[in-house]
């Protein structure tokens, strides 16, 4: 028990897309532990969390992205989910904006950030309704390949480059493969 | 040879053949000169093609990496690769999304054109009317054509249009034709600026043809659901989109009296129409009034769901949106199927030359299940009689297509808590919780989904188990079927040229705030209500809020304290705080119509092969905003890329990425937001009004709040602007907690802020935005982004610059 502990969840088990004729093409996403995903957050200049409605589904996850949020990553609060940060009177780096046109200007390489500091090298979906953080890494998959796209959501994510296996009806375990990833980040 | 326009000699000729072409026709009285473009071809509107997606990017999201169109492949196009033909992935996607624009374009044409002959061949040709208060009375064909119909015969020159361009269009998707993305998307807008035509044509045929409402504000008030559906009568079940044999087996049955003996009940938008027929004020051939007979029973999306409920005993289905196992869910049921027209035939026999006796005689013995009868009036005939024999023989296998208590608990018991039907659900349903929910006795959360289960059945056929799982939520839901019972407004047909001349100067000003569109079809990302809400702020804000189509069928569902559903309470007008149901989903060419009509009755802009002005107009000028919330057809991708042509913005949920492409602005590039002012040619940036063309919305409240914001236009006056910014403001602190962060681009002068956040607003502007403020005059010093100015022209069009007599 106490070696499981140490190794941490699994979060590489159950790589099948959530909907599952969701099959792209030759290039799949890998499955990666969750501290392998909070070294790379971490390692990365400009990483940018990015969440959706979900969230309302599963509210201690605003607790979590919030956690990721002190830590320094900006956060797009997409669809309505930013009445969650207000609710919970966290905005200090939180933006509201469409995971459309967010997706959208993550496109282009002269987009200056939401901070008006720059194009982001990382973007980490979180909460998401499947089908639309699919297609919205399958824009960045084709169309711009300088962002690392990272899925932190319950889903395996096909489109994404790192992502955990599908953790959709286990959710102590996801909540805890998040922690995971958090402490990893704060190492 | 020399010729004389309108006469020969015919002497002295021998074995010479005569062609005669096209009749030359008096001229027509219309005080309109010929515009630049009547009748344009694939590249004619190519420019303004261009000026939309210069600043709206095109934006690809694919569902497939790879290209899978011909034998080169299949070839991996990951990363915007090219694949063996030298096309890339934006290439690809560009002629994905042509491909389902013209599938789309041609499903409304082709039911156009059956309607045409069929129209002519029943009632002869007839004079096109649309009655003495709708007097431009083809906006689309109009401004497209350049020409005006006079009877049903001239929308022939119509057809003819649309079906070469699609011949055009079409083969420039063929391996080594276009490539270049920017081309393909010109070529899809061409196609749903077709598709609009072909709506027309098709609405206008029909509402003359079976007298229709022209424009009826006060259409009546029609019964809708399940539970209207008379089960002491056989029930007539017509599905689909063409009203021609559904409208026969209602002229059947009231020719010989039998609506005591049988209940017609429409599904899809045949509903819509069977309801119009004989309700209007043109010439009559069809009974008087019948249109108030027949029941709605309900969209398309509910279809597995009514089947499965045992309301129905004979089927017959026409065109489009019809679910392709129709067939054998009826044959599991006993419930015998007509296939009416040439697009679904079903597999089954063609039996259109057998006597009726015989025909009626297989199906109600269950010698056939089902047959196809491609002529309208047989096909009706055989289907009243049919559901008025079988009933009675068909009570037994009614009686078993229904779970029992015991089915429904052997069922539950099977669940083994895989969740594989979790995988494959479009709204990814934990049914696994509703069932253990179950087994405790507790259905509500059985009811809870019932709306939001999209009625596929993707999950029966994945469950190891082989649970009917949609078995199971029709035995919770049962009470609620035999309760669902709605009235709807009968579908009213275009705005007329008063409600317009009303209308016309609040919308370009902006003290209307806008004309919210809400069409398309079900599978709304969190069920039926959702139509209901949107359609509700809306009408509730003071927007005019017109529908069509599957979404007004299930906004209808829904009622509010007092019972009402939304069509008892508000008026049906084109105006501000009503809600119009235009009718079906080819009446969904009405809501373009209005806009045209707003540009050529309010503005007197000349309309008349004129698509680019008129396009530009709507786009700076008239703040409307279509939302297809539960796209399932590639009609609703078709539609609402002909209504980006015409300058119309569209809101689309989140499965609508399946049909890969938008238009997005870049709020960030002041270049992609300049004018022209048409005073003097001078360039001017503008507000980022409207924002983008197709948005995809994760959620309702997403959606209400980019909609209130695409209804900006940088031609809204001062009080149209503080108008439409209040309700932005609302809808955002209602739904999101706080102001939207982008209000102030918004802002031109102090008259332009909401009143109610005046003071704060002024306070942020000069702390955070840095603008500088004249206090004691109220006035702004420095800051906004351009002046308000009531008499600015913007245009994107150098032609429209006037020019010094």
């Amino acid at each position: 028990m106490a070696a499981e502990a140490k190794k941490g969840i699994d979060t590489t088990k159950n790589p099948v897309p959530f909907e599952m004729a969701q099959i792209p093409g030759p290039e799949m996403a890998k499955t990666y532990m969750p501290k392998v995903i909070g070294a790379i957050i971490k390692k990365s200049k400009r990483p940018l969390l990015v969440v959706g409605a979900e969230l309302f589904d599963d509210p201690i996850m605003f607790e979590k992205a919030i956690e990721i949020g002190k830590l320094g990553v900006p956060i797009a609060a997409t669809a309505h989910s930013v009445k969650g940060f207000v609710d919970r009177g966290y905005m200090n780096n939180v933006y509201q904006i469409g995971l459309h046109p967010l997706t959208s200007y993550l496109r282009f390489e002269d987009w200056k950030g939401l901070d008006g500091q720059g194009q982001y090298d990382t973007v980490i979906f979180m909460g998401i309704f499947y089908k639309f953080a699919n297609a919205m890494f399958a824009t960045l998959k084709n169309f711009n390949r300088n962002i690392r796209r990272i899925s932190l959501d319950r889903y395996y994510h096909v489109n994404a480059n790192m992502t955990f296996g599908n953790m959709a009806f286990t959710p102590d375990d996801y909540h805890a493969a998040v922690d995971e990833v958090i402490a990893a980040m704060k190492k | 040879m020399a010729t004389r326009e309108g006469s020969f000699s015919v002497e002295d000729m021998k074995n010479v053949q005569i062609n005669i072409g096209a009749v030359v026709k008096e001229a027509e009285e219309w005080d309109q000169e010929m515009g630049p473009h009547p009748k344009p071809g694939v590249a004619t509107l190519r420019s303004w093609d261009h000026i939309i997606a210069n600043r709206y990017k095109i934006m690809y999201a694919p569902a497939d990496d790879t290209c899978t169109l011909c034998t080169y492949g299949p070839c991996d196009l990951t990363g915007n690769k090219k694949g063996a033909c030298g096309i890339d992935q934006a290439g690809a996607c560009g002629k994905i999304v042509l491909i389902a624009c013209l599938m789309g374009c041609c499903a409304h044409a082709a039911h156009g054109r059956h309607l045409y002959h069929w129209c002519i061949d029943k009632f002869g040709d007839m004079k096109f009317d649309m009655g003495d208060e709708i007097l431009v009375d083809s906006p689309l064909y109009q401004t497209i054509m350049g020409s005006k119909p006079r009877t049903l015969k001239d929308f022939n020159e119509g057809l003819l249009y649309v079906e070469e361009e699609v011949v055009q269009l079409l083969a420039a998707t063929h391996t080594g034709q276009e490539s270049a993305f920017i081309d393909f998307e010109s070529k899809a807008l061409h196609a749903g600026m077709l598709d609009l035509l072909g709506m027309e044509i098709c609405d206008m045929l029909q509402i003359v043809a079976y007298d229709m409402p022209r424009g009826a504000a006060d259409a009546p008030l029609i019964e809708i659901g399940m539970g209207t559906l008379d089960q002491n009568k056989g029930v007539l079940i017509a599905y689909g989109h063409n009203l021609a044999a559904g409208a026969e087996a209602m002229i059947y049955a009231e020719n010989n009296n039998l609506w005591d003996k049988v209940d017609i009940g429409g599904v899809c938008c045949t509903a819509h129409d069977l309801n119009r027929i004989g309700l209007g004020t043109g010439e009559l051939k069809v009974p008087k009034g019948i249109g108030t007979k027949p029941k709605v029973a309900g969209a398309m999306g509910w279809w597995r769901k009514m089947i499965r409920s045992g309301v129905m005993d004979c089927i017959m289905v026409d065109e489009q949106c019809v679910f392709c196992d129709v067939l054998g869910d009826a044959q599991k049921r006993k419930i015998p199927v007509i296939a009416t027209t040439d697009k679904i035939m079903l597999g089954l026999p063609d039996r259109t030359n057998d006597p009726v006796d015989a025909i009626v005689d297989d199906l109600v013995n269950f010698k056939t299940p089902g047959v196809a009868v491609l002529d309208p009036v047989k096909a009706g005939e055989i289907g009243i009689r049919t559901a008025i024999a079988v009933k009675p023989k068909r009570a037994e296998a009614k009686i078993q297509s229904l779970i029992t208590e015991t089915q429904f608990q052997e069922g539950i018991k099977k669940c083994t808590t895989c969740n594989e039907c979790a995988f494959v659900c479009p709204p990814h349903i934990r049914i696994s919780n509703l069932i253990a929910e179950a087994m405790k006795g507790n259905l509500a959360a059985f009811s809870d989904m019932y709306e939001i289960c999209v009625g596929c059945g993707r999950c029966e056929q994945v469950c190891p188990q082989g649970i009917n799982i949609l078995d199971l939520f029709e035995y919770a839901n049962r009470q609620y079927v035999k309760n669902q019972k709605f009235k709807m407004r009968s579908g009213r047909g275009p705005a007329r040229d008063t409600e317009i001349r009303a209308v016309g100067m609040p919308i370009v000003m902006g003290s209307i705030p806008g004309v919210i569109a809400l069409v398309g079809c079900s599978n709304y990302p969190n069920g039926t209500k959702e139509c209901y809400d949107i359609a509700k702020e809306f009408v509730d804000r003071g927007y005019i809020v017109v529908t069509s189509g599957c979404m007004a069928m299930d906004m209808s569902l829904y009622t509010d304290e007092e019972g009402k559903t939304i069509w008892e309470q508000y008026g049906g007008g084109f105006d501000g705080r009503n809600i119009c149901n235009t009718g079906s989903c080819v009446s969904n060419a009405n809501i373009g119509d209005a806009a045209i009509k707003v540009a050529t009755i309010f503005a007197h802009r000349n309309h008349r092969g004129n698509f680019d002005d008129i396009a530009d107009y709507i786009l700076n000028k008239v703040g409307a905003c279509g939302i297809a919330w539960g796209a399932y057809s590639q009609k609703a991708a078709s539609i609402a890329t002909g209504c980006n042509r015409l300058g119309i913005p569209v809101v689309v949920q989140p499965h609508s990425v399946m049909y890969r492409r938008t238009f997005m602005g870049r709020t960030d590039k002041p270049e992609d937001w300049m004018v022209i002012d048409a005073r003097d040619g001078k360039m001017q940036q503008i507000e980022p009004a409207p924002e983008a063309m197709l948005y995809v919305a994760e959620t309702k409240e997403e959606a209400m709040l980019e909609m209130a914001k695409l209804c900006f236009r940088p031609s809204d006056n001062s009080i149209g602007r503080s108008i439409k910014l209040t309700h932005y403001c609302d809808i955002s602190m209602k739904y999101f907690g706080k102001l939207p962060d982008d209000w102030h681009v918004f802002v031109r002068d102090v008259k332009d802020l909401p009143l109610a956040y005046k003071d704060n607003m002024m306070k942020t502007l000069e702390e955070k935005f840095g603008w500088k403020i004249d206090w004691k005059a109220k006035k702004f010093i420095s800051g906004p982004l351009r002046p308000a100015d009531v008499s600015f022209d913007p245009t994107n069009l150098p032609r429209k610059i006037r020019t010094k007599k």
